[in-house]
């Protein structure tokens, strides 16, 4: 343990550490909702086109995490659109943000050859070696507003994310909370890409609640659960890539990974014991809880 | 002022017509039942009053107001035709219920003691107190469908629009359902109901309107069920009697031994030579 304290001696891996909670804490109250409304790979797609966005801030020499804010912001305005106005069913659509977001941005990256492909690598699986302070404050302010956001409207995204007929039928502005479940989204993976990269970024917004989930009953504690859990792995990751030396985002998903096994295989025996334990079968077919009134 | 009214209401699924030209009233208090067999177009009139579906010619009007300007939505309670309340992730019926209540919240704000009153009040009504905190996924169907109705209910309709809402439900669930919708009716709320088959909710009804082929067709008192289906009793089977229940042996045609002759050895059974 003395070992893994030393580390954060070290101000890099502050920056580090500071950045890797902030997204394992936005990341699941995001993807909850994702989750919900079984959109999971677009944070996948939102990351493929930040690869675009990545090669944008090299081209022009501006930060990247601003260029892949605005051009992540952009694409899922554009999404959201083709999804609610077009016929082009969301698979199709996915599928071309993750053939043209990657390919934009090695192109754009082979472009601007000279500070070129070495330096993706970092923004592809995440690396210890942040910017300074400034970005480190960014990315915490970013994720903040993305947490406090889902924290706050919980009860309208989950509803729109469960039942968008209803919610439209019960008059909630369907479309513009739609846009902002993207629009946070993209944030998120904008905040991301430095902690764990923007091909695993969606990792982090679904374990954590798939993980969770499986012991939880309510969206509230799947939500609340997911963002602890986010926030455990994401630490544990942060630490045991430094000690490794190795993509932080390698270590962040692998351990998301391995939990989420053994909690599945927990769940499991759980309730294989709860079955075997309880000498008779659970009662077949639904009491009635209601009276009937006797008709004269 | 109707609640609903709907003037020459046609509805186009990609050039052809599943509504035409049906008119539907429905006024303050009254109970009226769209009726009709499957693919009639009930359930697309039935979305297209609450603006799931948009309408290729005619008008509907909500309390007065052409649908397109309605924004009271806290006025109409709708249960949707589905199966199961169950998402993506676990929820509560209290909280798939609390859905109900957000047409009355401002975005954002946390609920107030009313809204958690009427939701408490709405699952205790449809007998769901004792879940109120168990997860949507592990009730029964019929559970689930009292969970989507309790939701309609919380928002303190002035019209219930309900679509199937006892498709798969067992009888008992039917009659429950009947009673909570009985008292609604009582307390002065306007019920739309679609369903495709008489039953316990159809009882309390003021009006039945029938659709066939996207036209209504009958618009005037309920139909009852008539000989063996007025029987409480009565079973939706039909077992058809078979004309020869007990056919007996053809005698003129040759018999088959199935029991095999204790003298014969049993390679021989089959008489293969």
């Amino acid at each position: 343990m003395s070992l893994d304290l030393s580390l954060f001696e070290y101000e890099f891996m502050q920056r580090a550490l500071i950045s890797a909670l902030v997204v394992g804490l936005c990341a699941p109250a995001v993807g909850v909702f994702l989750v919900q409304k079984r959109l999971a790979l677009i944070g996948d797609g939102l990351g493929h086109i930040a690869i675009t966005g990545v090669a944008i801030g090299f081209l022009t020499g501006t930060a990247p995490m601003w260029t892949t804010l605005a051009t992540t912001v952009a694409a899922s305005i554009v999404m959201e659109l083709l999804r609610s106005h077009s016929k082009t069913s969301g698979d199709v659509a996915l599928a071309m943000m993750f053939y043209g977001g990657i390919a934009g941005g090695v192109y754009l990256t082979g472009i601007a050859s000279d500070k070129g492909v070495a330096n993706l690598h970092q923004f592809l699986f995440g690396s210890l070696l942040t910017a300074g302070w400034t970005e480190v404050w960014a990315i915490a302010a970013g994720g903040a507003a993305v947490a406090g956001l889902m924290l706050v409207l919980r009860p309208w995204m989950s509803a729109i994310c469960a039942d968008e007929q209803y919610a439209r039928v019960a008059g909630l502005p369907v479309a513009g909370l739609n846009l902002l479940l993207l629009m946070t989204t993209a944030v998120t993976v904008s905040v991301s890409m430095r902690a764990v990269g923007l091909l695993l970024v969606s990792a982090l917004l679904v374990i954590p609640v798939v993980t969770v989930q499986q012991f939880t009953r309510s969206l509230r504690a799947t939500m609340f659960g997911g963002m602890a859990a986010g926030l455990l792995i994401a630490g544990a990751g942060v630490t045991a890539s430094a000690v490794q030396d190795v993509p932080p985002g390698a270590t962040i998903v692998l351990i998301g990974v391995a939990c989420f096994v053994a909690t599945a295989a927990a769940a499991s025996l759980v309730r294989r014991a709860r079955r075997t334990w309880r000498r008779h079968p659970p009662p077949t077919g639904e009491p009635l809880e209601v009276e009937i009134p006797t008709k004269a | 002022m109707p609640v609903i009214a709907t003037r020459g209401a046609t509805v186009s699924y990609g050039g052809r017509a599943v509504v035409r030209g049906a008119d539907l009233d429905v006024e303050p208090g009254e109970a009226v039942a769209l009726m009709g067999a499957n693919g009639s177009g009930k359930s697309t009139l039935v979305k297209a009053i609450v603006g799931l579906v948009p309408l290729a010619s005619g008008s509907i009007e909500l309390f007065g107001t052409p649908q397109r300007r309605f924004r009271a939505w806290r006025r109409v309670g709708y249960v949707p035709q589905r199966t199961g309340a169950a998402s993506g992730v676990p929820a509560t019926a209290t909280e798939v219920v609390s859905q109900g209540r957000l047409a009355h919240r401002l975005l954002g704000l946390p609920s107030r003691r009313a809204d958690r009153d009427a939701v408490g009040h709405s699952l205790a009504e449809v007998g769901l107190a004792d879940h109120a905190h168990c997860a949507v996924d592990t009730l029964s169907g019929g559970q689930q469908q009292r969970v989507l109705i309790a939701r309609a209910l919380a928002t303190e309709p002035e019209i219930l629009i309900m679509d199937e809402p006892t498709v798969g439900v067992d009888a008992e669930t039917q009659a429950a359902l009947a009673a909570v919708i009985a008292d609604r009716v009582d307390a002065g709320c306007a019920v739309l109901l679609v369903t495709h088959e008489l039953g316990p909710l159809t009882d309390r009804l003021d009006r039945a309107v029938v659709l066939a082929d996207g036209a209504v067709v009958h618009d005037g008192s309920p139909p009852r069920p008539v000989g063996e289906h007025a029987d409480p009793a009565h079973e939706h089977m039909h077992p058809h009697p078979s004309p020869h229940p007990h056919p007996e042996p053809d005698a003129a045609l040759p018999r088959l031994p199935f029991e095999r002759p204790n003298d014969e050895p049993a390679d021989d059974t089959w008489g293969v030579q």
